[in-house]
């Protein structure tokens, strides 16, 4: 990967790889990511690697929702206002 | 200090996602439906203690994660560990980028993505063990930070970063075996 990489502030596609999932998953910090980013538009392999784990996390995420059944929110509710009706008294 | 009476409205609006994750715990929709109601009714009793204006969701799912821990664990003789003695990262990627060009891999990496269908995924994280299966679901499905995987699964915030690190490579495994399964890689793949 590293022959793709041009990167004028020295940043190397390990250390770009190693913050993959932590930039993925915004949690570096704002001096990190913007390193990481400023890489990432200087580094067509590592702009792949990035690309292809945030189009995976995205299928994943999409593909995990589930539909609630309406009749089970129904009954959701029932039980709740049971409850609360049990409070009541 | 929460006010009861606007428990309906500020806490129900979470019924899908609740549901989502409890059905990736349990793996079947009637236990899934009353791993959730059980969450709800303990939430309501409880949401005095709750304070207004804190992470409502979070608090939600740390009920969901506890209630599922002592009474809906079915697998508790399920191995606890990952095996991923060759597993390298980015497993899926570099899989499918090592052996073609880069255009072809492209191509490749298109179909993957499209032709993983639900069950693929669903199975792929319901196989994880529990462990691992948690900080992927608090994450992938529920996009909770680090730190917040840290209060709900009452972990320390680098335990959270490594199980969903090794959780994240263990279900890119299985997704390359679905993917070849399915015939979404070329031949020689
Ligand atoms: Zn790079």
């Amino acid at each position: 990967m590293s022959t793709d990489c041009d990167d004028p502030k020295g940043t190397t596609c390990d250390e770009a790889l190693e913050n993959l999932y932590l930039y993925l998953d915004t949690e570096l910090d704002s001096l990190t990511s913007d390193r990481i980013r400023s890489h990432l538009d200087n580094c067509n392999g590592c702009v792949h690697s990035f690309e292809f784990e945030r189009r995976l996390k995205t299928v994943v995420k999409e593909r995990l929702d589930e539909d609630v059944p309406d009749a089970f929110v129904a009954r959701l509710r029932e039980a709740l206002a049971e409850e609360a009706a049990t409070d009541a008294k | 200090m929460a006010d009861q009476a606007n428990f309906e409205r500020d806490a129900l609006q979470y019924n899908r996602q609740l549901y989502s994750a409890a059905m990736r715990m349990t793996r079947n929709s009637a236990d899934a439906e009353d791993l959730v109601q059980e969450t709800y009714l303990k939430a309501y009793r409880a949401y005095h203690t709750f304070t207004e204006g804190t992470n409502l969701k979070a608090w939600l799912y740390r009920i969901l994660t506890n209630t599922y821990i002592n009474k809906y664990r079915k697998d508790s003789r399920r191995p606890n560990e990952v095996d991923l003695g060759t597993v390298e990262d980015l497993y899926l990627y570099r899989r499918i980028g090592s052996e073609e060009s880069a255009d072809a891999a492209r191509t490749t990496e298109d179909r993957v993505l499209d032709g993983l269908v639900e069950s693929d995924i669903k199975e792929a994280v319901e196989e994880l063990p529990e462990t691992f299966r948690m900080p992927v679901l608090l994450a992938d499905l529920e996009g909770f930070s680090y730190k917040e995987i840290a209060e709900i699964l009452d972990i320390p915030i680098g335990t959270v970063m490594s199980r969903l690190h090794r959780g994240r490579k263990a279900m890119q495994k299985r997704l390359w075996e679905f993917a070849k399964e399915r015939g979404l890689l070329p031949q020689e793949a």
